[in-house]
């Protein structure tokens, strides 16, 4: 679906990505993680033809960014982390005229406006709509011409718990659908139960290309972490791989003395310090 | 192009939306009643009370280049203040990647109404005009005066980030319309100073009836057009 050979590219003569280089499969969520400024922003311009001035080769449903026709964005839906919306349109008046951008058959506007909650809210102002639900107007003109590969970027920020549940449902949805979903995000866990694949994006560079599960189990094994009463509240870690061998702990369960135990497994995040040396926030 | 126009449609609702922007719209065929009705009369009361054969007679033609380019001015001044709204709206960087595509919002926000502006500006200057150009006269003068209102739009949009910024720009950007008076009013070749300004060649152009000075003010046009294109695809970029 996308393919990304030797990709350069600048904004002054220092090259901003250097030597970029990975592959997008059909139907997969694919993650870009980074740190702010590290790049992602500037690849997903490059990716959807907004800057043709790369070096190397992208190709995007097996055309290259640089010489896109008009019809490229049939194929593409992109949901910017801002609001794009006209704020003195309705939420329905946007909707209707984002459709009328594209050759292909929209999808039923209030279907998606149901899905995301903001039925109700079809004939009101943009400009009266909260960030949640500009971001969920957002997401769902991205899906108006039901493209077969969507950006996404940031989809959940600024959503309440609920909001943001059903927004990684949708997404998931479509993905069942078949379609390719790229997800920019600083949210490790949203990026842990949603990609199939991530890619750390450091000063312009990929540090590592993985799926979650796989770069989590790379890092080692789980830790078990357990108390106990013994002039006061003791605690001991041992690995979970090595948890046969604990005399300690077969003592405390022989005993029944045990206060707690718990695993902790690593998380994306603590993969991401290791790897880059920096935090997403 | 069904695209581009319904684009275009978007705009001229916006437009309709918004009474300023509606008003502006319809200042050339206001401005060319006072011009058709008010002048002559004005010539005939100065002439009366001054005792003169003529006195604005002669700059019958300076008034018309001045209406030609104010309707192209007026219009696409309109057309510029929505590409400033949608600025705002950060919705203009959407529209690049939908099915309209850069080229198609380009030609939706300058390129069609540059066209509207070019025909509403031949119609309002035989129905209002003071010298009675011929033909080619007519579209020589519709012409430069549409290219001046692209590059006063093209300033608006390159120069400003908002609305508020984008009114201030325009008034400032007028000051470019004035070199139509230099070959009316300045016989000493400094009024060569003004050559840059396609304005310049328009008045000449209409003072001496020379069809090469209308020639020089388009491609003096060209000129400023294609480096402000340049720089607002780089503030657009």
């Amino acid at each position: 679906m996308i393919q990304v050979k030797n990709l350069s590219f600048g904004y002054t003569d220092k090259p901003f990505i250097r030597d970029m280089n990975f592959e997008v499969r059909e139907g997969e969520i694919f993650g870009f993680l980074g740190p702010s400024g590290a790049g992602k922003s500037t690849l997903q311009k490059i990716l959807i033809g907004m800057l043709p001035k790369y070096e190397g080769s992208v190709r995007v449903n097996g055309i290259e960014c640089r010489e896109h026709e008009k019809d490229f964005y049939e194929n593409i839906g992109v949901d910017f982390e801002f609001s794009t919306m006209y704020e003195k349109l309705t939420a329905r008046e946007n909707l209707r005229f984002f459709s009328s951008l594209y050759q292909r058959k929209p999808r039923s506007i209030e279907e998606l406006l149901e899905a995301v909650g903001l039925l109700s809210d079809a004939d009101k102002k943009v400009s009266d709509f909260s960030k949640g639900m500009k971001s969920r107007l957002n997401f769902i003109k991205a899906l108006l011409h039901d493209p077969v590969l969507l950006f996404l970027d940031e989809p959940t920020s600024g959503l309440d718990p609920t909001n943001n549940r059903m927004m990684k449902d949708l997404i998931l949805e479509e993905k069942k659908k078949g379609k390719t979903i790229l997800l920019t995000t600083h949210n490790m866990q949203d990026a842990t139960e949603l990609c199939d694949r991530v890619a750390f994006i450091v000063n312009g560079e990929i540090l590592a290309l993985d799926s979650p599960h796989n770069l989590i189990m790379a890092k080692g094994a789980a830790n078990v972490t357990y108390t106990w009463q013994e002039d006061g509240e003791k605690t001991a870690v041992c690995p979970l791989n090595e948890i046969a061998g604990d005399e300690k702990l077969r003592q405390l369960i022989v005993e029944n003395r045990l206060q707690s135990i718990h695993s902790s497994e690593p998380t994306l995040n603590d993969i991401f310090m290791d790897i880059t040396g920096r935090t997403l926030v | 192009m069904k695209i581009v126009y319904r684009c275009f449609l978007q705009m001229m609702r916006t437009i309709r939306h918004d009474m300023m922007l509606f008003a502006v719209c319809l200042g050339p065929v206001l401005c060319g009643m006072l011009i058709k009705f008010g002048i002559p009369f004005l010539e005939s009361f100065l002439c009366i009370q001054l005792q003169k054969k003529t006195f604005l007679a002669p700059y019958y033609g300076l008034l018309d280049v001045f209406f030609a380019m104010l309707a192209s001015v007026l219009f696409c001044f309109a057309a510029a203040m929505v590409v400033l709204e949608e600025t705002d709206d950060k919705v203009i960087r959407y529209l690049f990647v939908t099915g309209l595509g850069k080229k198609g919002y380009l030609i939706s926000r300058f390129g069609i109404p540059s066209g509207i502006a070019f025909v509403f500006t031949l119609i309002l200057l035989r129905i209002f005009s003071l010298t009675k150009p011929g033909i080619t006269e007519l579209l020589l003068l519709g012409l430069s005066g549409t290219c001046m209102g692209l590059i006063i739009a093209l300033m608006v949009v390159v120069f400003s980030t908002n609305k508020l910024e984008g009114m201030a720009i325009t008034k400032l950007s007028t000051v470019i319309m004035l070199g139509g008076v230099a070959p009316y009013f300045v016989e000493h070749p400094v009024k060569y100073l003004l050559a840059p300004l396609s304005s310049f060649w328009m008045g000449k152009g209409m003072l001496e009836d020379s069809l090469w000075s209308f020639l020089i003010s388009l491609m003096v046009s060209v000129i400023w057009i294609v480096v402000l294109f340049i720089k607002f695809q780089k503030k657009i970029a």
